[in-house]
């Protein structure tokens, strides 16, 4: 019994622990790099502040090479083909990358990333690949957001197929403000939305499968265990 | 993939010349030690289902691997370390020293803050090898926790 109560004590210890630090006990297989909120969601734990990134691309002769723009923690890379930049009369093209303080909440939609503010001293003249990371810890976007100001109108986007698992990919034409969210009411689909319950739901059959299995277990093992005291005292008789 | 999965194996192989039984690793009451192992996946992973929206699918060679290095792990760390250790200095050193070494080894994959939920797994893990003699459930919760993040 005292052993029973130790490893319980132990459970307890480590679901303390585990609690500190989202998601918990992992092996480095996917590792979830904790997301950098300027909103942190309540199940959120320690939280540094979103760095911002900038990139300076070099411009030959009017065309602008290709380049990646990148916040510092690598939550937003944006990448540029060639000559993506109107480049007229230029050397250089700045691009500034910026989390947006105070996050943007605007009615009938919520944001499951930061808001970011990108801008550039010229004009995008071709596409550009925006990839942005999100939280493991929140709902899965459906969708990105444009808008030319933190106020609105905010205008949706649909993101290309993930390329990379917890990151909403799109190509972009201009600068302004992005995030990546979801209508407010409804649930979030596609993407990685579709596996959001397989954990709850596997625990809560483990958990099903651990009790329905180990009481007949249990009796059986008693059972086994007086019929062996049985036994011995028949063979002592 | 393959180094993960060489890796896993390499661990593994730590375990050779022990009998099964100083391994933990006999077939005494093997349904009560699998219905164990389901139970400490179900605390390993208790915060993350409770906490997170979402978990990657590991695509299958990555699941081998992850198989592979769990396993791996537990046989090197908490059965043939733990065994050497036990045999060396008694169950507490057996028990704080698989912990300790185990908790070092993920110091190089894993960010600091993280180290103490894993010392703490170690802990729980240890102490039910050495309370069950047991290392068939360490085994399964683990392998079930690293597919399941």
């Amino acid at each position: 019994m005292k052993r029973a109560a130790l490893l319980a004590g132990a459970a307890a210890a480590y679901l303390a622990a585990a609690w500190m630090v989202a998601p918990g006990f992992y092996d480095g297989f996917a590792p979830p790099q904790p997301y950098n909120f300027v909103c942190p969601p309540s199940q959120a734990g320690a939280n540094l502040a979103p760095k911002s990134g900038q990139a300076v691309i070099k411009v030959i002769n009017g065309v602008s090479d290709a380049s990646d723009a990148f916040t510092d923690d690598g939550q937003v890379v944006i990448g540029f083909l060639p000559g993506s930049f109107d480049g007229t009369g230029k050397t250089s093209v700045t691009v500034n990358i910026t989390p947006v303080s105070p996050c943007p909440n605007p009615p009938g939609l919520h944001f499951s990333t930061n808001t970011y503010d990108i801008t550039a001293d010229a004009p995008l003249v071709k596409s550009a690949t925006l990839v942005m990371r999100y939280s493991n810890l929140v709902v899965d976007p459906s969708f990105a957001y444009r808008a030319d100001s933190p106020n609105g109108p905010w205008t949706k986007i649909v993101p290309s197929p993930q390329a990379q698992i917890w990151t909403v990919d799109l190509k972009v034409d201009k600068f302004g403000y992005y995030a990546a969210g979801y209508p407010s009411n409804s649930i979030a689909a596609g993407g990685a939305g579709a596996n959001n319950q397989i954990l709850p739901v596997t625990i809560a059959i483990l958990i099903l499968v651990v009790l329905v299995g180990g009481i007949p277990l249990t009796i059986l093992r008693r059972r086994q265990a007086r019929s062996g005291d049985a036994d011995d005292d028949e063979d002592d008789e | 993939m393959p180094a993960l999965i060489l890796g896993g194996v390499a661990l593994a192989i730590t375990a050779w010349g022990w009998a099964p039984d100083k391994l933990g690793l006999g077939r005494s009451r093997i349904g009560l030690r699998l219905l164990g192992g389901l139970a400490l996946a179900v605390v390993l992973l208790l915060p993350a289902a409770v906490r997170v929206s979402a978990i990657p699918i590991l695509p299958p060679a990555l699941a081998v691997a992850a198989i592979a290095v769990s396993v791996g792990e537990e046989i090197a760390f908490r059965g043939a370390l733990f065994a050497a250790l036990e045999e060396a200095g008694g169950a507490p050193l057996a028990v704080v020293g698989s912990t300790a070494l185990w908790t070092a080894a993920h110091a190089l994959s894993h960010p600091p803050a993280f180290l103490v939920a894993v010392a703490a797994a170690g802990l729980l893990l240890g102490l039910w090898r050495l309370w069950c003699r047991d290392l068939v459930a360490p085994i399964i919760g683990h392998v079930i926790a690293d597919l399941a993040l």
